[in-house]
């Protein structure tokens, strides 16, 4: 489903973020990608929808090939919904104008259909009774439960998630890694930035551990915990797991 | 000075002055209307990325604000007329108010538009909008709100700047003004006269600004 290949990206000349990644996600398959602060985990995931150019090797993500000329990246934006860690909900609109904005003018559903739907996502992700509100009267776990929902009402093939709890207070994490959990169940295709390494053991098929911009060591979560081959792996997990 | 002010003298010119508020008036209304249509155009083109298209706009606005009015309408006013371009001098008035307010304009929408934060650029792309729909319905809706009170506050501006057409013999209040000043030596009576009609065009507008605050109001926003 998304298959990087000798993916190179520098920012400028001289900023090397993202060095020969080589990396497979299955169609279901959820992959979390955790490393230190600057490793290039948010640039690595912002490639997959065409957010970042790079310059160097190839990646494909649902057929498209992104290093083409002339790529058609709306369409393949249709296709993969991403989850930013400052929900970037549109403020000037309800949370239900939130979810259903895209389907209408994207998507093309009627007014009706795009309703419906972002009734039912909105439900499933516990706020049938917040519809109405702007996302200034929202808490945050609210508002980036609402902002799952935009993306899931696009009914995407592919998810993407950046540190999508970080900037959370401690008691709204769980309400929506819940989701996220529940949403990986289904067989929804995941890459997810995240340090939630509880989230990673439970629903991950895979960890990627990136350090200076490489992918430093990848493995099913059982292995990738219980017995880290490289040391800057075991370094990296004595800090998040043990604070 | 104001307690011995000739009344009389305002009320027998209360014709010409209530002439030229309304010329005022007209002139400022169509000036500031051509001022928003360039300074959309100008902004538009500043922020997009083709530099051919860029530089005209950028060279437009920088002319326009490193340099007065006045300049700029005598300017025209002998200009045009060179290239072989007459036309009335209340229509040369307007065009240089609308010249010159639309390079403030241009600026101000701009910085309206920066004021948008990355993330909802991001996210409107993200969601496959294409550039047109995210401007219309997430970028400008957001960028416009913080615009309207400077835009007003360029409004004031350019219904004050309009006076400076008087120079020009256009006959707009602070011309009638002159003429009470000239034609009966009193000067005072001539200026409180069209400090008068200003003040009025500026209440105007002031609760104007006051009226679309209260009406867009964001939600849970105090
Ligand atoms: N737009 C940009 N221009 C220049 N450099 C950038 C840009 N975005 C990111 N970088 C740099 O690229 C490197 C990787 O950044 P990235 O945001 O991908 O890291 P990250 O692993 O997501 O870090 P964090 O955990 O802090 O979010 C960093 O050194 C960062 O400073
Ligand atoms: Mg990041």
């Amino acid at each position: 489903m998304i298959r990087f290949q000798g993916l190179n990206k520098w920012f400028g000349n001289a900023l090397h973020v993202l060095k020969d990644i080589d990396l497979d996600v299955a169609k279901g398959e959820v992959v979390v990608v955790c490393g230190p602060s600057g490793s290039g985990k948010s640039t690595l995931i912002r490639c997959v929808n065409g957010l970042e150019p790079f310059q160097k090797g190839s990646l494909t993500v649902d057929g498209v090939d992104l290093g083409a000329k002339g790529v058609a990246l709306r369409d393949l934006r249709m296709e993969v919904g991403f989850v930013f860690q400052q929900f970037n909900l549109y403020p000037h609109k309800t949370a239900l104008e939130n979810v259903t904005l895209a389907p209408i003018h994207v998507r093309g559903l009627s007014k009706t259909e795009a309703v419906e739907r972002g009734e039912a996502l909105l439900a499933k992700v516990g706020l049938a009774d917040r519809m109405n509100n702007y996302p200034s009267q929202l808490s945050g776990g609210q508002q980036q439960r609402v902002a799952i929902a935009r993306s899931l009402c696009m009914q995407p093939k592919i998810m993407l998630f950046d540190e999508p709890t970080s900037a959370l207070d401690p008691e709204m994490i769980t309400e929506v890694l819940d989701v996220m959990v529940s949403l990986a169940k289904e067989g929804m295709t995941m890459m997810v930035v995240t340090h939630e390494m509880g989230f990673a053991r439970k629903v991950a098929h895979r960890v990627v551990f990136m350090d200076q911009g490489a992918i430093v060591e990848s493995g099913e979560p059982a292995s990738f915990f219980g017995n880290p081959t490289h040391d800057r792996t075991r370094d990296f997990l004595s800090k998040v797991l043990h604070h | 000075m104001l307690g011995n002010l000739n009344i009389r003298v305002i009320f027998e010119y209360f014709p010409a002055l209530w002439q030229g508020f309304l010329n005022t008036l007209m002139m400022s209304g169509l000036g500031f209307a051509g001022a928003m249509i360039l300074g959309i155009i100008a902004c538009a083109l500043t922020i997009q990325p083709l530099r051919w298209l860029r530089a005209p706009a950028v060279a437009y606005v920088d002319v326009i604000r490193a340099t007065p009015l006045l300049a700029q309408l005598y300017f025209l006013y002998f200009g045009l007329p060179r290239l072989g371009i007459l036309l009335p001098e209340i229509l040369i008035g307007i065009v240089a108010l609308a010249l010159n307010s639309g390079a403030y304009v241009a600026e101000i929408i701009r910085s309206g538009i920066l004021a948008v934060p990355r993330g909802q650029f991001e996210a409107s792309m993200s969601s496959g909008l294409t550039y047109l729909q995210r401007m219309r319905f997430i970028i400008l809706p957001q960028a416009i709100r913080p615009t309207v009170s400077p835009l007003i506050g360029q409004a004031i501006v350019l219904v004050k700047d309009s006076s400076l057409l008087s120079l020009i013999s256009v006959v707009e209040l602070a011309r009638v003004g002159q003429q009470i000043a000239l034609d009966r030596f009193m000067p005072v009576e001539g200026l409180a006269a069209t400090a008068a009609g200003f003040l009025i065009i500026y209440y105007m507008l002031k609760a104007l600004a006051a009226l679309w605050s209260r009406f867009n109001r964001l939600p849970g926003q105090a």
